[in-house]
């Protein structure tokens, strides 16, 4: 088979598997091109996805499914080691794979390359990396997946956990003033199901204010109340430390009551916020596009979307936060953008 | 020698005697004006200087090698050093020589002031004179030539200040234009008026080689007198120029040596002991350079050079107080300043000035001592951190403020020897405290612990479950009243405590519990001291890899305590030590330091980036800080590992 496609896809994650789909059933053929060994990104990850609890596996599942397809090459573990425009149109791009390097080249580029999970670490106030029992929202996710809350709890039937919100967002300090989107309701369900594991937890959630905005997001948010009991402190946690049995204390203020508040936990968890994945810098400076100061990647249109710059386009969180389903329909926007593009209409929107 | 003029003396002379008398009458004013507006304590301190010897000979030699030989600029820059030196010493040494010229040989017209200045235009060399003329003509005319070498090089400087190493340069005002182009002109003026007057006056290998190319062309008696005339005027509107102008630094420089060295500070930014320090400002221009906020778009604007000027002229007072509030507190600008102007100091008490009359604020969270160790959260009260802080009302005891402010010195006190019982200080009880910053790495007090049990020690942890802030912050911000009642609660604890070494890993603490705690004979470390001791003494044992650390000069911890050396130490025994660009006194601030109370996040990061480039210069493989606020920032931002000494060190114990 020829290296020569229509399009290269950066990033097999929900964005790049679907426009992959999207695009092969336009008859498009695409090159779709995933760093890490296996396709699905940040859903690999996840173990329940908001606001219905689906399993990110079905979900996966559906959509490696649907990339098999005689129009789409997959190649994981693929390195980009350079991408630029070619003489005249298109691009090329050069690549290390399992099989060696190999050239590629094609009409289009669509730049799906998602989020970079913020390193809880650096906000060292909070003690991860440090303590053992602060975990992050991948980190619960992971041990929800492998049935293993128990690593960190213990044997305690009557556990307290704290969920700390907004941790490397909205927070000039850590140089990330976006709101993440993702996590408030990430939170909430996962407060959920600790209290489904562990009936008799006392759970907790700091939060700044809650973001619970999307279809259904509120009826989470009063089920956790009502059905779980879970408690919601609007306040920032200003410091964590260790007790001599290596509990965690946890200060806050509760900036509702005025009061503030000390609280010894059994595990807490800091919801990482969505970050820029720092590639897309290194991708984009190649193709003459640019960055936010937030880091994702630009729009060239505040309400249409896509990026400045002839036959490359954007899907998915590579240009800010966004839910699955919000990724998904950007993908399919994007595959009929691109489809338009090569049947020659240059307007990008 | 003899008069050539009958009654030696002629009215073009008039514009230089005025000149001196104006600024002779001035400068008694302005001196008296600021005794009296000191503090009558420094006044007294001011007498006793004068009769001091040990003094009297230190304030002889600093004039000598700052005001003439600029000893400082030299070490820092010798081409700028060289252009200072050359102007105000040869002018020094004209002055002296031209006066000794006139006692030797007209010893009656010594009494005049404008005698020995004009000394050429007034005698007739007669064939007596010997060989004493001819030396004083040799070193007139090398002394000139000095000055004139020197003046050159001002005038390529302020076309293109790169030709004396400095990438920026301040912008003059008119008025410091008038004065130096009027100072740019007295001596070549000087040197055409004397050379003109050659056949009479005589003259050296300068002003006799001038005489004979020019004479032919001029008949000397007609055309002498106007460039006397220009050359006495130049000098009379660079007098008159004077307190106007920034060269106002060359009589005051002198008088804030003499005020400084009988232990003189300022205590407010506006009249005494500052207004020398404003008035000794050459606008040279150094602290711009030096100071970090250069790397912020239009952050050069707050350079020190600036916010003096403002003092000084009375500019706007919005900018003034923009400039005061902007600045990092990082003292950068203050080590890099020849003259020693404590500029930061006077921000600081620009700053407080917005407390006077401010009532007192109720500290709610400032527990009692019975309550202690409280059991709340401990950030309160630290006004920079008012996002993780407390705010807490009422329900503890409020902390009376009886305490006065002792104010910030700008020298660390002098504690007792840490040499004498080096030995056994480790078997000392000591207690360690934290401090709000470290509560927020935790990593650094979690190391901390680890190093006291490794090594055995008594120890007791003063803040571990919440203490108070040291005070600083409130005091950066110019609110010394507030932090005086913090300070008076800690000690108590401490003094409480029965250790007899308190330990701090934090500079920001360090630096006030060494200037503005009284805590007797209890011995203050910071943790790169106490550790270094440590390993030095034998009671830890680390390992050596083949890293290369990088290590980062705190602001506070190098140019507030002067600790340079320990954590070097420290690091060369787990590592190796690889040296930023900018390094020790030169340090570049890490951004985000509590002294700005202005500069924006984004605004800081710019200040980050240049302090991380620095340490990137020995390519290290970790970048290792001893501030607990360093590490958050450089956290945030660096591609590299970042982490504090005492976490270096834990995760090196071999013990
Ligand atoms: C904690 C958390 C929980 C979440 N839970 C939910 C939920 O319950 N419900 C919901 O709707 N949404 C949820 N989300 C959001 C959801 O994860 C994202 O919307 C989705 O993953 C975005 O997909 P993406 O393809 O844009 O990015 P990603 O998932 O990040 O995928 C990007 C892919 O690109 C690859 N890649 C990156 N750089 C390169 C490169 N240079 N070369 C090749 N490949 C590259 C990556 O390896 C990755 O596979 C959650 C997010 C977080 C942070
Ligand atoms: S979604 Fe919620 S937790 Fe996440 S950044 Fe926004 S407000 Fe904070
Ligand atoms: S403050 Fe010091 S360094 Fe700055 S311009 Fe004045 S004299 Fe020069
Ligand atoms: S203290 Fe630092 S930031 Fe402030 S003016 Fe001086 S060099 Fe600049």
């Amino acid at each position: 088979m020829d290296n020569n496609y229509n399009t290269i896809i950066i990033g097999a994650g929900p964005a790049g598997m679907e426009a992959a789909y999207r695009l092969s059933v336009f008859g498009i053929r695409t090159c779709l091109l995933e760093k890490e060994a296996e396709t699905g990104g940040h859903l690999l990850k996840w173990d329940r996805i908001f606001p219905e609890g689906r399993k990110a596996s079905e979900i996966l599942g559906f959509m490696r499914k649907r990339i098999e397809s005689g129009n789409i090459t997959t190649i994981t573990s693929a390195r980009i080691d350079s991408i630029r425009k070619k003489a005249g149109n298109g691009y090329e791009a050069e690549l290390a794979t399992n099989e060696g390097k190999k050239t590629i080249t094609a009409d289009t580029i669509l730049i799906a390359c998602g989020f970079k999970l913020f390193n809880a670490a650096k906000k060292e106030e909070y003690g991860y990396g440090i303590y053992n029992r602060v975990i992050t929202n991948a980190d619960l996710e992971n041990l929800f997946k492998t049935n293993s809350t128990g690593s960190i709890i213990g044997e305690n039937r009557t556990p307290a956990v704290g969920f700390v919100h907004c941790v490397g967002s909205r927070d000039e300090k850590a140089g990330n003033r976006h709101c993440s989107k993702v996590c408030c309701a990430t939170a909430v369900k996962q407060a959920m199901e600790i209290k489904e594991a562990y009936p008799q937890a006392t759970v907790y959630c700091f939060y700044m204010d809650l973001r619970m905005f999307g279809r259904h997001y509120e009826d989470m948010y009063l089920e956790a109340q009502q059905k779980y009991g879970i408690r919601f402190i609007r306040g920032r946690v200003s410091e964590v430390s260790e007790d001599c049995n290596e509990r965690i204390v946890a200060k806050a203020e509760d900036t509702l009551s005025g009061k503030p508040v000390k609280i010894t936990l059994d595990m807490l968890v800091l919801m990482s916020g969505i970050a820029c994945n720092p590639d897309s810098g290194k991708i984009t400076g190649s193709l003459s596009i640019e960055n936010d100061s937030d880091g994702f990647i630009k729009y060239a249109d505040s309400i249409f979307g896509q990026v400045k710059g002839p036959g490359i386009f954007t899907a998915g969180t590579c240009t800010g936060p966004k839910t699955l389903p919000e990724t998904i329909n950007e993908a399919g926007e994007a595959a009929a953008v691109i489809y338009g593009y090569l049947k020659g209409n240059s307007n990008n929107f | 020698m003899e008069d050539r003029i009958p009654g030696g003396y002629d009215n073009f002379v008039i514009p230089f005697l005025a000149g001196m008398a104006f600024i002779l009458a001035y400068c008694i004013a302005k001196l008296i004006g600021i005794i009296m507006h000191m503090p009558s304590d420094d006044r007294k301190k001011l007498l006793l200087s004068l009769v001091n010897p040990r003094i009297i000979a230190k304030n002889i030699a600093d004039i000598f090698s700052d005001c003439l030989l600029h000893v400082k600029i030299f070490r820092k820059n010798p081409k700028l050093g060289y252009m200072h030196m050359s102007i105000a010493f040869g002018w020094f040494m004209l002055i002296v020589i031209g006066h000794m010229e006139v006692a030797e040989f007209m010893p009656e017209k010594l009494h005049t002031f404008y005698y020995p200045i004009f000394f050429n235009y007034f005698v007739l060399k007669t064939a007596d004179s010997g060989t004493a003329l001819a030396v004083y003509e040799f070193l007139m005319d090398f002394f000139l030539l000095m000055v004139l070498s020197g003046v050159g090089i001002a005038v390529f400087k302020r076309f293109r200040s790169s030709i004396v190493g400095m990438k920026r340069t301040t912008r003059p005002l008119t008025r410091d234009r008038i004065a130096m182009y009027a100072l740019w002109a007295i001596f070549p003026l000087r040197l055409i008026a004397e050379a003109s007057v050659a056949g009479t006056g005589g003259g050296g290998f300068l002003a006799m080689s001038i005489y004979k190319a020019i004479s032919p062309l001029m008949p000397e008696s007609a055309n002498v007198l106007p460039i006397w005339w220009a050359y006495s005027i130049s000098l009379g509107i660079f007098f008159f120029m004077l307190p106007y102008s920034r060269y106002m630094h060359i009589p005051t420089e002198a008088v804030l040596i003499m005020f400084r060295n009988a232990g003189i500070r300022a205590t407010n930014a506006e009249t005494g002991f500052s207004l020398l320090e404003q008035y000794s400002c050459s606008t040279c221009g150094m602290c711009i350079d030096a100071c970090p906020m250069t790397n912020i778009a239009e952050g050069e604007k707050n350079a020190s050079v600036y916010f003096i000027r403002n003092l000084r002229y009375g500019g706007g007072k919005s900018s003034t107080k923009s400039i005061a509030n902007a600045c990092l507190m990082c003292n950068k600008c203050v080590a890099a300043c020849p003259v020693g102007i404590n500029s930061c100091e006077l921000k600081r008490r620009y700053r407080s000035a917005d407390y006077d009359g401010m009532p007192a604020r109720q500290y709610g969270f400032v527990p009692s001592m019975e309550t202690h160790p409280a059991t709340i959260g401990n950030t309160a009260g630290n006004p920079c951190m008012e996002d993780h802080g407390n705010r807490i009302s009422a329900s503890y005891a409020i902390a009376g403020t009886k305490g006065q402010s002792r104010g910030v010195d700008s020298k660390p006190h002098k504690t007792a020897s840490c040499k004498q019982n080096e030995d056994n200080v480790y078997n000392k009880k000591a207690i360690y405290f934290s401090g709000c910053m470290t509560q927020l790495t935790p990593s650094v007090s979690r190391s901390m612990e680890r190093i006291f049990k490794a090594a055995g020690i008594d120890y007791s942890y003063m803040d571990r479950d919440g203490g108070l802030c040291c005070g600083r912050p409130l005091m950066l911000a110019g609110n010394d009243r507030d932090a005086a009642s913090l300070i008076e609660k800690n000690t108590g604890i401490i003094e409480t405590s029965g250790a007899e070494i308190l330990v701090l890993s934090c500079p920001i603490c360090y630096k006030v519990f060494k200037e503005n705690y009284r805590l007797g004979n209890i011995r203050i470390m910071h943790h790169t001291e106490y550790i270094n001791g440590l390993i030095e003494s034998g009671r830890i044992k680390i390992r050596r890899t083949d890293e290369k650390l990088a290590y980062h000069d705190p602001c506070e911890l190098g140019r507030g305590c002067g600790i340079y050396d320990e954590p070097r130490k420290i690091i060369s025994a787990a590592g190796h030590l690889a040296e930023a660009s900018e390094n020790r006194e030169s340090s570049i601030c890490c951004g985000g330091s509590l002294g700005s109370i202005t500069l924006t996040y984004d605004q800081r990061s710019k200040v980050t980036q240049a302090a991380l480039e620095s340490l990137a210069c020995g390519s290290p493989d970790r970048i290792v800080t001893a501030c607990p606020l360093c590490l958050k920032t450089f956290g945030t931002y660096s591609a590299l590992p970042v982490e504090d000494i005492a976490f270096t060190v834990a995760r090196s114990l071999e013990n």
